[in-house]
């Protein structure tokens, strides 16, 4: 498939790294030639330098013949002028804008970000992706990773075992018929940096970290049953109060629960804008990595800090502090994926990483057809996919005991109708289920054909 | 033939204007017959519009060098001068007073203290109509002055909202963008503003004799709502009753806030008048003290349960919410009810109450006196975000830009006035008891000064005090202080100061 992608930003560029890496004819273009020519060499993509939204620009990226646009420059105006430039001028089918300002966004104005309307045909926004994970941490503190499947009915936890968890050194087997009421399966686990979808026989170890897909109502047994503790969250500490930060306090303040949110932001301006957009929460101005700014937000007493500046380094120091200084849970948002291994040792609860959110929302329309949502799991080491089953798939009308899935790939739950159920050996996948599957990187093109989705669908 | 006349200087505009009005009382007084009087106010009416005709004619080369503070002295000017030419007629009228008590009588109405030397039944209703215009005039001034010569220097409450340097223009971004000529600007509002103000005079005047009320008396009353002047002919405003009691309550609205008034271009600020900080701060403070003094009857008073209670407690209710409502915005109509709430809550001295409500007074370019609601509500803005500061020194405060200005500069702004009105208070006090009244005479006569209520004598002080017993100094010394309370003594500091500062 023949994408061009519009500003090399950190959104741009992630994007462009993954597309590139399952093959695809990827063209990106920015004003910036330093950028352009440094993700030429770094990146299996061709650059175009010059002004995404100009037609002779774009037709120089070979609009003529691409299949798909995504527009990410750090203007909004700019992406939706490029896709309708792009849908005027080129009639590219698939046009994905990245839109900031949350203005654009308000409910009364859904319908203006159309097909017909202003050419665009998903509307990605980042921040607001960001700030939703932020949330879902939040919610579950005692998990390192969240991501809600199947329209909120079932949940992906991330968690992270220790040595007093009840469930060591037993398989997974055992587990299953210890407790049959509960509809969890474990789906991936890390141990040594490397992740894998286990067998049967497999035991969970002291330091692994566990990818468990659950129903939500079992959110909080499955998270007390691997050694965790669900405690309410009332006062949160938000360093950073750019867009992700002030998305959270908004959504914070917006619960009827009161919760006490103080922000922190260097910048006067920033801080003060924040100051104007919100109700109750305190901001505070200042250096997030100064410890008498942290007493005065009573970082001693908070129940989480959420560090969500710009910078990947702060973040991660900031969240050592806090938890230095007594903060109970500390998530940091990561946008380099390599420093993600740092979570551990550094002692870090939970990370957020803007490229496998916003990556994402991306694949999920890329995997379009009957693919409903895709997550991308660690450094794009695995992947969770739901997706309808057609009539015309292998798996329909299969039992999952003898379905040739490939060794990387584990099914999550299934979900017939409106009921999620948990996957047995003779369960039977009929057409219209929908089924959540973990899959391993390697093993994605297997389970598009089991689907009988392709990437060349449209 | 606007045009014309806004180039004229607008003092002898002003001039004009007063002659012009003078008819309306000689046409009232044929209309009662009372031909001597109607004559009188005919004659003088003519003598001022020939003398600003020939002002007008010999000054119309006059171009100033600094228009936005040549209108700035004239308005200065207007309050030093045009009593003098209001008190032509008033002494035609009344060949026995004096010159001093005229000029007080002209001058506690012009700046709508509505302070009176004369005893009620002394002056016919013809008369009493023409410190009611007077009155008017003055309030339409200092309204017109709000608008177009204070705004744009930053006076009269401004200073608190832009947080400029008071008495300076706005200067233009670029060359591109024209600062707007003060006269066309003074035109301009008053086109606006006349049939709106005018408009409600009306339409007050109307209700208040549909609640019975004679005419003038009506009209009176409605002169002295809309201007806050609190000036009553013969019959006062008790004599109406509840239903004209209601009535001027529901327009002392347009003296609480200047989002009150219907007319485009008048809204600074967005969102509805009842997120108005100013009409908020008012029914806060009104609810307050209301509230206040009507439960203190069950601590304190001794209930003997004579008579209705419940008729009592609600015309006692009225008759606070209509006063308190009352001095608030300077205006000083007293309810009939007020008797009863005084017996209400037993409070001894109940007008201390008063006074403190006339020093906070109105809204901002309204036509109520005092310091104003915006910088009271400006120092309680800055008093809550230092306290906020207290528990976290480096919090930002929200607000909005403007929020945060008015709390900030606009709180040094309004502390400023602040300080230089309680000066003015403590010098005219002092000087008041240097010419022999009595301390405490002297601090309810200043405060009504200062702040425009001249009706305080009678409530403020235990034992009412009258005006006509005073002095001829004390007289002069209080309508000085009346004038420099109403053009605000940041505004007279912006007209005396910077001309001399800066060349």
């Amino acid at each position: 498939m023949k994408v061009i992608i519009c500003g090399a930003g950190q959104v741009g560029w992630q994007i462009a790294r993954h597309l590139a890496g399952e093959k695809n004819d990827v063209t990106l273009v920015d004003v910036n030639p330093e950028l352009v020519r440094r993700a030429t060499e770094t990146l299996d993509v061709q650059g175009v330098v010059g002004f995404a939204s100009h037609p002779d620009v774009l037709e120089r990226a070979g609009a003529r013949d691409a299949d798909m646009l995504i527009a990410a420059t750090h203007s909004d105006e700019v992406n939706m002028v490029t896709c309708q430039v792009a849908q005027a001028a080129f009639n590219i089918t698939r046009k994905i804008a990245r839109i900031r300002a949350p203005n654009y966004l308000g409910a009364q104005y859904s319908d203006v970000m159309n097909h017909d309307r202003l050419a665009i045909d998903v509307v990605i926004s980042p921040e607001r992706e960001v700030a939703e994970a932020a949330l879902q941490r939040l919610a579950a503190p005692a998990t390192f990773d969240t991501e809600s499947f199947m329209g909120g009915r079932a949940q992906l936890l991330g968690i992270q075992l220790d040595e007093d968890c009840p469930v060591l050194n037993t398989a997974l087997r055992q587990l299953n018929e210890l407790f049959s009421t509960l509809r969890a399966i474990v789906v991936g686990i890390r141990r040594e940096g490397r992740l894998f979808a286990p067998e049967p026989g497999d035991q969970l170890l002291a330091d692994d970290q566990i990818y468990v897909f659950t129903h939500f109502e079992d959110v909080n047994r499955a998270i007390e049953i691997f050694g965790k503790k669900t405690k309410k969250q009332e006062r949160i500490v938000i360093v950073g109060g750019g867009h992700v930060g002030l998305a959270v306090a908004r959504a914070l303040e917006a619960r009827s629960n009161r919760v006490h949110t103080k922000i922190i932001e260097k910048d006067r301006a920033v801080a003060e804008a924040a100051a104007d957009m919100l109700e109750r929460t305190i901001v505070l101005h200042g250096d997030g990595m100064d410890i008498d700014l942290l007493m005065e937000a009573a970082i001693d007493r908070a129940d989480a800090i959420l560090a969500v500046t710009d910078d990947d380094k702060t973040n991660l120091l900031v969240a050592v502090r806090a938890k230095q200084a007594g903060c109970q849970m500390t998530i940091a948002l990561v946008n380099d994926p390599t420093l993600a291994p740092l979570i551990g040792p550094l002692d870090i609860d939970a990370y957020i990483n803007p490229r496998a959110t916003t990556v994402s929302s991306i694949l999920r329309h890329i995997r379009h057809g009957r693919v409903r949502a895709v997550y991308s799991i660690g450094d794009a080491e695995a992947e969770m996919i739901e997706a309808q089953v057609l009539s015309t798939s292998p798996l329909s009308g299969k039992l999952v005991r003898d379905i040739a899935f490939p060794e990387g790939v584990l099914v999550g739950a299934v979900m017939k109708g409106e009921r999620v159920v948990k996957p047995t050996g003779d369960l039977r996948i009929e057409a219209g289920d929908v089924v959540a599957l973990f899959t391993m990187s390697s093993d994605v093109p297997e389970v598009e054909r089991l689907l009988q989705v392709s990437i060349d669908f449209f | 033939m606007l045009a014309r006349l806004s180039e004229l200087p607008l003092l002898v505009v002003l001039l004009g204007v007063s002659g012009a009005l003078a008819f309306v009382p000689a046409i009232h007084g044929l209309a009662v017959s009372d031909y001597a009087v109607a004559r009188d106010f005919f004659y003088s009416a003519l003598i001022l519009l020939i003398i600003a005709a020939m002002l007008g004619m010999a000054t119309a080369a006059y171009s100033p060098r600094d228009p936005a503070q040549s209108h700035l002295a004239s308005l200065v000017g207007a309050y030093l001068v045009l009593p003098f030419a209001m008190l032509l007629p008033w002494l035609q009228a009344l060949p026995d007073t004096t010159f001093v008590n005229a000029w007080f009588e002209m001058t506690a109405s012009f700046t709508t203290t509505g302070a009176t030397g004369y005893a009620v039944d002394r002056l016919s209703d013809t008369l009493h109509l023409w410190r009611a215009i007077v009155g008017w005039y003055g309030g339409f001034l200092i309204l017109l002055a709000a608008y177009a010569i204070l705004a744009p220097l930053s006076l009269g409450g401004f200073e608190v909202a832009s947080g400029r340097v008071p008495g300076r223009r706005a200067s233009a971004l670029t060359q591109a963008q024209r600062v707007a000529e003060p006269a066309q600007r003074l035109s301009r509002w008053a086109v606006r503003l006349l049939p709106v103000y005018s408009g409600l005079t009306l339409i007050l005047w109307v209700g208040l004799m549909i609640t019975g009320e004679g005419a003038t008396t009506a009209l009176i009353h409605s002169m002295g709502t809309l201007s806050t002047s609190g000036i009553s002919g013969q019959s006062g405003l008790a004599g109406g009753g509840f239903p004209a009691e209601l009535v001027v309550f529901l327009f002392f609205l347009f003296s609480l806030s200047r989002r009150a008034l219907p007319a485009p271009g008048f809204a600074a600020a967005p969102g509805t008048l009842l997120t108005d900080p100013e009409l908020r701060l008012a029914m806060q403070i009104l609810g307050v003290v209301t509230l206040m003094l009507f439960f203190r009857h069950w601590f304190v008073a001794d209930s003997t349960g004579d008579g209705d209670a419940a008729v009592d407690a609600l015309s006692a209710l009225w008759g606070i919410l209509f006063t308190a409502t009352s001095f608030l915005t300077t205006t000083g109509y007293v309810s009939a009810d007020w008797q009863a709430a005084a017996a209400w809550s037993s409070v001894n001295s109940l007008g201390m109450i008063l006074l403190g409500l006339a020093i906070f007074g109105g809204g901002i370019a309204t036509t109520a006196g005092g310091v104003k609601l915006l910088r009271i509500f400006a120092l309680l803005r800055h008093g809550g975000r230092e306290l906020e500061r207290i528990v976290h020194p480096s919090s930002v405060g929200g607000g909005g830009t403007e929020g945060r200005r008015l709390y900030q500069e606009g709180a040094q702004l309004a502390w400023v006035f602040f300080m230089l009105f309680a000066i003015s208070l403590a010098l005219l006090t002092g000087l008041l008891t240097l010419m022999g009244v009595s301390f405490e005479q002297a601090l309810v006569l200043a405060i009504a000064a200062l702040t425009t209520t001249g009706q305080l004598a009678d409530l403020g002080a235990p034992e009412p005090i009258i005006y006509s017993t005073l002095a001829s100094p004390v007289k002069l010394a209080l309508g000085l202080a009346m004038i420099l309370g109403r053009l605000e003594t940041l505004a007279l500091l912006a007209c005396v100061l910077p001309a001399r500062g800066r060349r």
